[in-house]
Order: C-alpha cells, then structure tokens, then sequence
C-alpha cells in the first residue's frame, strides 16, 4: 500500500490540470460573450468552480483557513447574479 | 495510523472529484460550443452542479479519510458539506433568476427558437 498523504496529495495535484483548462475555457466566454447575460453567465460558472478548486487547494496546501473564503466566493456570485438580474428588468440598480 | 476505512473514503472522495472535473471540462468546452444564452444556461448549471457540487462532496470525504491533516479533518468535513449545501441552493436560484431577467427584458437572441409560448401569453398580457 502507498503512502496516504502522498497519494492523495499526487492525485489532486495532477487533477489541477483539468481545472485549469476549464478556467481559461470560461474565461474565452467571458471575454467574448455577445450579451451581458452570457457573460455574467460565464463569471457565474467561474465563481462556482473557483471555490471548489479553493476548498481541494485546502487539501493540498493543508491551510484549512482558506475553505471560509469559498462560503464567501458563493455568496458573492450569488449576489452578482441577483443584481444583473435587478438591472436587467428594472435597468437600475436600486439601494 | 492509517485504516482500510480511511483508504474507502478517500478512494470514495476522489472519485466524486474525478466526475466532478469532468463535468466542469465538458460544461466549459459546451459554453463555448452552444449557440445562444439559453442554451448555455445548461451548461452553466452542469458546471456549477456536476462541476463544483460534487468536487466539494468529494474533498469533504477525502478530508474524513485523511488523517495526516490532524484535527483540522473534521473541520474540513463539515465546512466543505456547508459550502456544498449553500452552493446547491444558490446555483439554480441565482441561474433561474438571470434566465427570467434576461427573457423579461429580451436582452439575448433566441436565433434556433421554433416557437416561444411564453413570450406569446406575455404579448397577449396572461402572464
């Protein structure tokens, strides 16, 4: 049998990779996106996303304090889609 | 001292994490593929769901099985369940709402649309 921490620090490491595809994928529809839907769409899958690598970075850096700033990311990409969608019906933004 | 039962939750973990990348490589490669804004709703909801759910399930397990990081394991458990439930409520909320604002307000085409029931009640005032 191998080494726990090594195993699972190697796995994850090289599951990274993957990861980081997707993110410069999104990022290609951001900086393209026709419409401002389609680009608060992208931002959206982005954040999601930014905040699983966050909580599997916790994992490999074993920092356990940066898991608090995905519960923030989520959040603050949630209130990002709350407002564009405020703008979007009512074009202001309110208080 | 390392368990059998620690190796099953970490097999376990990193095999959510493996689909979970998946989905998250599929859905970013389909919302550059797809042709307008609804249709990549889909594949928005496949990356923060397949793609950031599952992943953060996954790291909860294999922090339960992961006993080198000391007594910070079961904390890592818990915030990560945390994190994926909020993230299960919010994600199709906050898409759900974008989707209603932006067929409101038609702010992106619908150029494969056949036919828009809901645009046609508005029209006629039902809705």
């Amino acid at each position: 049998m191998p080494d726990l921490e090594w195993w699972v620090t190697t796995y994850l490491t090289v599951l990274m990779i993957p990861y980081l595809l997707a993110f410069l994928l999104y990022m290609v529809r951001i900086v393209k996106g026709p419409t401002l839907s389609d680009r608060v769409l992208a931002v959206d899958a982005l954040g999601y996303d930014l905040a699983a690598f966050m909580t599997i970075l916790t994992i490999i850096l074993r920092s356990p304090l940066l898991i608090v700033c995905g519960v923030v990311l989520i959040l603050w990409i949630f209130s990002l889609d709350i407002y564009v969608a405020k703008y979007l019906e009512a074009r202001e933004l309110g208080d | 001292m390392t368990t059998l039962v620690d190796w099953f939750l970490v097999i376990v973990g990193q095999v959510l994490i493996t689909v979970g990348v998946f989905c998250d490589l599929v859905a970013s490669i389909a919302m550059l593929r797809f042709p307008n804004f609804y249709t990549r709703l889909h594949a928005a909801t496949v990356g923060s769901i397949g793609g950031a759910f599952l992943p953060i399930v996954g790291v909860a397990l294999v922090a339960a099985g992961a006993d080198f990081l000391g007594s910070y394991r079961w904390f890592l458990f818990g915030a990560s369940l945390v994190i994926a439930f909020i993230e299960l409520l919010l994600a199709g909320a906050g898409s759900h709402a974008l989707a209603r604002a932006t067929h409101r307000a038609r702010a992106a085409p619908t150029k494969p649309l056949i036919i828009d029931q809901l645009e046609e009640d508005r029209s006629k005032g039902e809705v």
